[in-house]
């Protein structure tokens, strides 16, 4: 208990030191229906976070932003707007798997999603699910996995939603979104845009970023109907972006990217008594072009269509036992000017357990194992348990075997592929203690992850950079996530959430820490609410990170804070306006080396809901 | 743990921002004469070149010179280096500019912004000419060129259109040899400048990247068309008389055998391939000649009785300078240099 004192005491200073970032614990009405049931059942014993719409709308410029001030998660961002690459538990962004409704969508090509490519806007729910997730989402699910995820009901809902965002550097934004339910129906139909000059001061330097103009369109459909005994649900969503690629310090930017992604889901689910069917088939579709001179109309072009079949059962028997088993096929078909022509076919046999002993403890067992593909796939396991020491103390253990199988560049790129490659592998431990003592919540985890095999692209002679699996790493560190709530009085209320974590990942070969992966991260906010005025801080804090593999050079850390107000319409409830002002105090930080991150920005936004 | 929270405390409650760079105090020669100069492309993805000095006697190194001396950097990927009198031209592709300092203070004197577009080497002709090769749009093989400088007021005076991939020069009796190693394809051909007019070209063997003149010849090593292009093609080393501009002799490499950075020093010529450093007499070539040193480098000099050669590590980290006694083909020295060490000069 001493420790738990330290931890709670921690979490305050946090809050006080740097009035940080939300994290929002479970909120989810009871009659919602995830198209990803399994994120539930099957990952009791691991560390689940989901964001909430408030908090997602404070950062809502792009997933890297929403996940920046709300997790422990690192984003590499080649400047604002451009590519962002996570790095989860110290892990590479091709370790954290993007799961849409519960299909991995990361790139077929270079194995990680830009993060800058997402609508935080689109999703029902956002879901950040630590550690490994292999068993259930396959490659990449290493470090994490972000699960981006549109949930239906069939409650009498008839609401429009409209969102329209002003800001610094020309940045327009509006979101638009319908969800009609009745008994048997379910339809929600959006769209949400943003585009921006993005030419903001570098501050202190006297420089403009220049070339980093983006646009980014999202339209997305989700129905679902209810049968007999079942639901028939279908998921579809249009992504489409536009970017030229700024510079750095040292360089004029002029290339350019375009990208289209469009993602299908059909689900069909029956229940026979116990059992629970459902057959579900998926088809993705992504390309990219990218423009060295974004002037000329030359391009290298990537597409890759991806088809998913699966058929999965699950029994429930006493309310205790829940076993699921589930057979996928995946087949991929990618073209690209850099990779030929080229398929996989994966055939994944899954079998994941959950079983409640008494009222307080459960533990999971889950299993993968894939066939078809030419890698020697490994068995993927993955074991947890959760027990419910009281009602204010629980702890939660897992351990899991992951693995990143090659991606088609890797595989196939021109030139230097290589299809000799064999699978990443890494095996994990991690525990956790969440707390819940009033209005207070913490949750402490610690986490251990060993990964070999690595992909690693390095210089061969005749000076083609070939990838092969060489390099080993080591990542611990803790992570602590705490929240608290106070109302004072009738009319006014304190909420306060901060988070933060001590990450070392370490090549072991060169004994250093892994480049951009910061020891030390920490993220906060707090919002003060009185009738229908709000406002909030939020702060970020980003330690140190090295930039070269012998640690010789690194990137300052820095502090970033952001402030906003809302206020509801008093006459209509209906209209809430506010206005944002970011990276206040005017700090110059980068993310990544030698590209400037904006100056203070301001935004104003005006949401109506009908 | 507790330590580690604690730790993690203090580091929040104290860190502030801190200044930029290496964090490594700098030594400040007065001057970087009598010594190796190392240009250093610089980090991937925006970053900045540098220049490192090591001194003859190999008791001064300083690291980062230009910056250090005028408190700005070089700009990004810096390629080569070029002398003319008492300045040193430095090219830096990615900037799209030459920077132009004292070859022996290393304070700036100029630089040269216009005229030139992803520039690659610079050489200097009769005192007054400077001639700068340059890639263009690297996707476009038809608007290639060499600049031509007016070295009296620094400025572009003329640009000559060349077959793609511009290179590597060497200049000789007035006239400019320009290797076209093909940038990112393959090309097989040098060019010959006179003044600021294309004098003709001379069809070599494949992937032409490396040149040394001998007495009245040119050796040209090609390092043929590597396995990924599906046209593989044999390394070879051609010799041209200079006096006629005609091929001389044409040796051969195995189809598979890809070499790289010829130099010489004295009769001795000195190249690598497949991770170690052969030497050959240039009067009397028979490849591959004898292998002396083991090791792949990312550049390579020979001078007096010594081979320089850089490492350039994973291209992500500090690279170095080692430097071989050629008596022994012992290593006699390593320095550490900056982020990925691809030239090496001697500043006498």
């Amino acid at each position: 208990m001493k420790r738990l004192n330290i931890h709670i005491v921690f979490g305050f200073l946090l809050c006080s030191v740097s009035a940080n970032a939300q994290l929002d614990s479970i909120q989810q009405l009871p009659e919602v229906m995830l198209t990803d049931a399994k994120l539930i059942h099957y990952s009791k014993g691991f560390k689940l976070e989901k964001l909430n719409d408030s908090i997602v709308e404070r950062n809502a410029t792009s997933l890297t932003e929403t996940l920046r001030y709300n997790s422990s998660i690192y984003f590499k961002e080649n400047g604002f707007g451009m590519v962002s690459s996570p790095s989860f538990r110290g892990t590479n962004a091709q370790q954290t798997a993007v799961i849409w409704n519960g299909i991995n969508i990361n790139s077929v090509f270079t194995g990680q999603t830009d993060f800058n490519t997402i609508s935080p806007l689109s999703y029902n729910e956002i879901a950040i699910r630590s550690g490994g997730g292999g068993v259930q989402y396959g490659s990449g699910a290493v470090g994490g996995s972000i699960h981006l995820n549109n949930t239906y009901s069939f409650h009498k809902t008839d609401t429009t939603e409209m969102g329209l965002r002003y800001g610094s550097f020309t940045t327009i934004a509006a979101n638009a979104s319908t969800t009609q339910a009745s008994k048997n129906n379910y339809l929600n139909v959006g769209v949400d845009f943003i585009s921006s000059e993005n030419d903001y001061d570098f501050v202190g330097k006297n420089k403009k970023n220049t070339h980093g103009e983006f646009l980014r369109f999202n339209a997305k459909l989700n129905q679902a109907r209810k049968l007999k005994d079942g639901a028939l649900t279908w998921n579809s969503e249009y992504t489409y972006n536009d970017r030229n690629f700024s510079g750095s310090l040292n360089t004029m930017g002029k290339d350019g990217y375009k990208d289209v992604a469009a993602r299908n889901l059909l689900q069909l689910k029956q229940e026979f008594g116990a059992f629970s069917t459902k057959a579900s088939f998926a088809h993705l579709f992504e390309q990219y072009r990218y423009y060295p001179n974004s002037e000329k109309p030359l391009f290298d072009e990537g597409r890759a269509n991806t088809v998913i079949g699966a058929l999965q059962s699950e029994v429930f028997l006493r309310k205790k036992l829940r076993l699921n088993a589930k057979i996928e096929y995946t087949l991929i078909d990618a073209e690209g000017d850099n990779v030929g022509e080229n398929t996989r076919e994966t055939l994944a046999a899954v079998v994941l357990l959950n079983h409640k002993i008494g009222k307080d403890f459960s533990y999971g067992l889950n299993f993968r194992k894939e066939f078809l593909n030419d890698f020697d796939n490994p068995l993927l396991f993955s074991a947890d348990a959760k027990w419910k020491v009281s009602e204010k103390y629980s702890l939660r253990i897992n351990g899991s075997k992951n693995y990143r199988i090659p991606t088609f560049n890797d595989l196939f790129w021109y030139a230097g592929g290589n299809t000799y490659l064999q699978p990443e592998t890494s095996y994990q431990v991690e525990m956790g203690q969440e707390f819940s003592i009033g209005k207070l919540k913490a949750d402490v985890a610690v986490f251990y992850i060993s990964s070999e095999d690595l992909i690693k692209w390095i210089p061969t002679t005749g000076s083609v950079w070939k990838p092969i699996n060489i390099s080993e790493t080591q990542n611990y560190g803790i992570e602590i996530t705490t929240s608290y709530f106070v109302k004072l009085g009738k009319l006014h209320s304190l909420d306060f959430n901060a988070n933060y974590s001590y990450t070392k990942a370490e090549d072991l070969e060169k004994e250093k820490q892994l480049i951009y992966v910061p020891f030390h991260k920490a993220s906060g906010a707090a919002q003060y609410n009185f009738k229908n005025f709000s406002a909030y801080f939020q702060g970020l804090f980003n330690g140190e990170t090295y930039t070269t593999t012998d640690n010789s050079e690194s990137l300052d850390g820095f502090n970033i804070y952001n402030l906003g107000v809302s206020y509801v319409l008093p006459k209509s409830q209906n209209i809430i306006i506010g206005g944002r002002v970011k990276n206040v105090f005017n700090t110059y930080y980068e993310n990544v080396a030698f590209r400037p991150m904006p100056s203070r920005n301001f935004q104003i936004f005006l949401n109506f809901n009908i | 743990m507790k330590k580690l929270l604690l730790l993690s405390l203090s580091t929040l409650f104290f860190i502030s921002c801190s200044s930029d760079d290496d964090g490594q105090p700098e030594y400040v020669p007065a001057a970087f004469e009598n010594g190796i100069l190392i240009t250093n492309e610089g980090p991937f993805s925006g970053g900045s070149g540098s220049v490192t000095y090591v001194s003859n006697d190999y008791t001064t190194v300083a690291q980062n010179i230009y910056k250090t001396v005028n408190g700005k950097s070089l700009g990004n990927i810096v390629q080569s280096m070029g002398f003319q009198g008492d300045n040193a031209y430095i090219v830096v592709n990615n900037s799209n500019k030459i920077m132009i300092a004292n070859r022996y203070t290393f304070e700036s004197v100029d630089s040269i912004t216009s005229g030139v577009n992803n520039p690659r080497y610079f050489v200097e002709s009769d005192g007054n000419k400077g001639y700068v090769t340059n890639w263009g749009d690297p996707n476009d093989n038809t608007d290639d060129f060499v600049a031509v400088l007016d070295l009296r007021n620094n400025t572009v005076s003329t640009t000559i259109p060349v077959a793609f991939g511009p290179e590597k020069m060497v200049p000789y009796n007035n006239k400019v040899y320009v290797a076209h190693q093909g940038a990112y394809g393959q090309n097989n051909l040098i060019s010959v400048i006179s003044g600021s007019g294309l004098e003709g070209t001379i069809t070599v063997g494949d992937v032409p990247n490396s040149m040394v003149v001998s007495g009245n010849s040119l050796f040209v090593l090609c390092g043929g068309n590597p396995n990924y292009t599906g046209n593989e093609t044999a390394g070879s080393l051609v010799k041209i008389d200079l006096s006629t501009g005609q091929i001389s002799d044409t040796y051969n490499f195995g189809t598979t055998e890809h070499p790289t950075n010829l130099t010489m020093d004295g009769t001795n010529l000195f190249y690598a391939l497949d991770g170690k450093v052969f030497k050959l007499n240039s009067t009397s070539v028979t490849l591959p000649g004898s292998d002396i040193i083991d090791g792949s480098f990312y550049a390579l000099r020979a001078k007096d009785g010594l081979l320089y050669a850089t490492d350039a590590k994973d291209f992500a980290s500090k690279g170095s300078l080692k430097i071989f006694d050629l008596s022994t083909n012992v290593e006699i020295q390593d320095f550490q240099t900056g982020i990925i060490p691809g030239g090496i000069y001697f500043n006498d």
